[in-house]
């Protein structure tokens, strides 16, 4: 695992490497390019931020309250019959919502049982293989028209979900 | 959709909160809106370097090498899009498959606009778009990997395997929904336009 983990910090410096020898090579204006790149970043963001402060005061006041570890308490046993422990509901729920949220559980989780038990594992799994997917949504169509995202988002969720059950099954065997 | 769950996580947040500690609830909306700013002011700085970079990619004619060799993959998942809007899939694709996730958004915020057919709905492309992004293969969830190192993990990066079988099987379940999606709703346009022009027949009769 080592060689992999190796080989992928490689990647993006060659990347980065390749097109700028590129540019040169081709006789493009490599600098131009880029600052005409980067001068969009800023009338994007313009249309992002309103989005991100609304989500993120929603997140924050779910936090705080622990809405979302009553509801964890809930659903463990639905959990459990899929194979996930049930310390991990509340990582799951936070998941799609908040990715640095979703960091201080795992941190904890790696505190309290250990990064190497079965919870430890299996939480590894489910942050690393699910993404912030509220985040992504709202921030996709952030500069578009469209207010209607049809089963965007369950889809995504639903996907997750499963590729999540599976990997811990897999866990056990490796 | 977004209405209906920001307004749940409020409502039941603060009605919590107001039995627990009624002082937090201002406390948190702060919060989260100061967070918005450090967020944002993190995300420019990225944003802007690879928006950056993205216009060397496109300058140097590698966006659209990259674009057209992956085509078909693209062409199969996104039927029907523009040359503009494979682009910025592609390097979207890309840069969530290498776990950069803020290239990532960029890409897609510019690949969604380019979609856009001003009917307010989110068409079957752009639902596609944000499950692929969602459930996305990442090679190296490093984040993850750092923190089992900093917790004393003798394997750091033992979990690896599982993670991608996981993402493998996400995407690929992703990809079946929303293209089952795309058939049932095709099927029914289909019956509905069959249905009128049944319907208008007797009419025609008429006249």
């Amino acid at each position: 695992m080592s060689i992999i983990t190796r080989i992928t910090t490689y990647i993006i410096p060659v990347i980065f490497l390749t097109i700028l020898i590129l540019s040169f090579v081709r006789k493009q204006n490599g600098y131009n390019a880029f600052l005409d790149g980067s001068k969009s970043a800023i009338n994007l963001m313009v249309g992002v931020f309103p989005y991100l402060l609304t989500i993120m005061i929603a997140i924050q006041v779910y936090r705080v309250s622990g809405v979302s570890s009553v509801i964890a308490n809930f659903i463990s046993p639905a959990m459990n019959l899929v194979g996930i422990p049930v310390e991990l509901s509340e990582l799951m729920l936070i998941r799609p919502f908040s990715g640095s949220a979703a960091l201080g559980l795992l941190e904890n989780i790696f505190a309290t049982y250990g990064p190497d038990s079965h919870i430890g594992r299996s939480a590894s799994v489910i942050y690393g293989s699910s993404e912030t997917i509220f985040y992504i949504a709202t921030i996709y169509f952030s500069q578009s028209k469209v207010k209607r995202l049809g089963p965007a988002i369950p889809f995504a969720l639903i996907s997750t979900f499963i590729g999540c059950v599976i990997g811990i099954f897999v866990l056990q065997f490796i | 959709m977004m209405n209906k769950i920001w307004l749940i996580m409020l409502i039941s947040g603060i009605s919590t909160l107001i039995f627990i500690n009624p002082s937090q609830v201002l406390e948190a909306v702060t919060q989260g809106a100061l967070d918005s700013v450090n967020l944002s002011m993190r995300l420019v700085a990225l944003y802007a370097f690879w928006l950056g970079f993205f216009a060397l990619l496109e300058k140097t004619g590698v966006a659209g090498k990259l674009a057209k060799g992956l085509r078909p993959l693209v062409g199969f998942l996104f039927p029907k899009a523009e040359d503009e809007s494979n682009k910025f899939v592609t390097m979207n694709m890309s840069a969530n498959i290498l776990g950069l996730g803020n290239a990532a958004t960029p890409m897609a915020i510019r690949a969604i606009n380019s979609m856009d057919d001003g009917s307010g709905k989110a068409t079957l492309n752009m639902i596609m778009l944000v499950v692929i992004s969602s459930t996305s293969l990442q090679i190296l969830p490093s984040t993850v990997i750092g923190l089992r190192a900093t917790h004393g993990s003798a394997a750091p990066a033992d979990f690896l395997v599982a993670s991608i079988i996981a993402t493998l099987v996400s995407t690929f379940i992703g990809i079946c929904l929303v293209k089952t999606y795309g058939m049932i709703g095709n099927r029914l346009k289909g019956r509905k336009a069959k249905k009128k022009a049944l319907g208008s027949l007797p009419l025609m009769i008429r006249e």
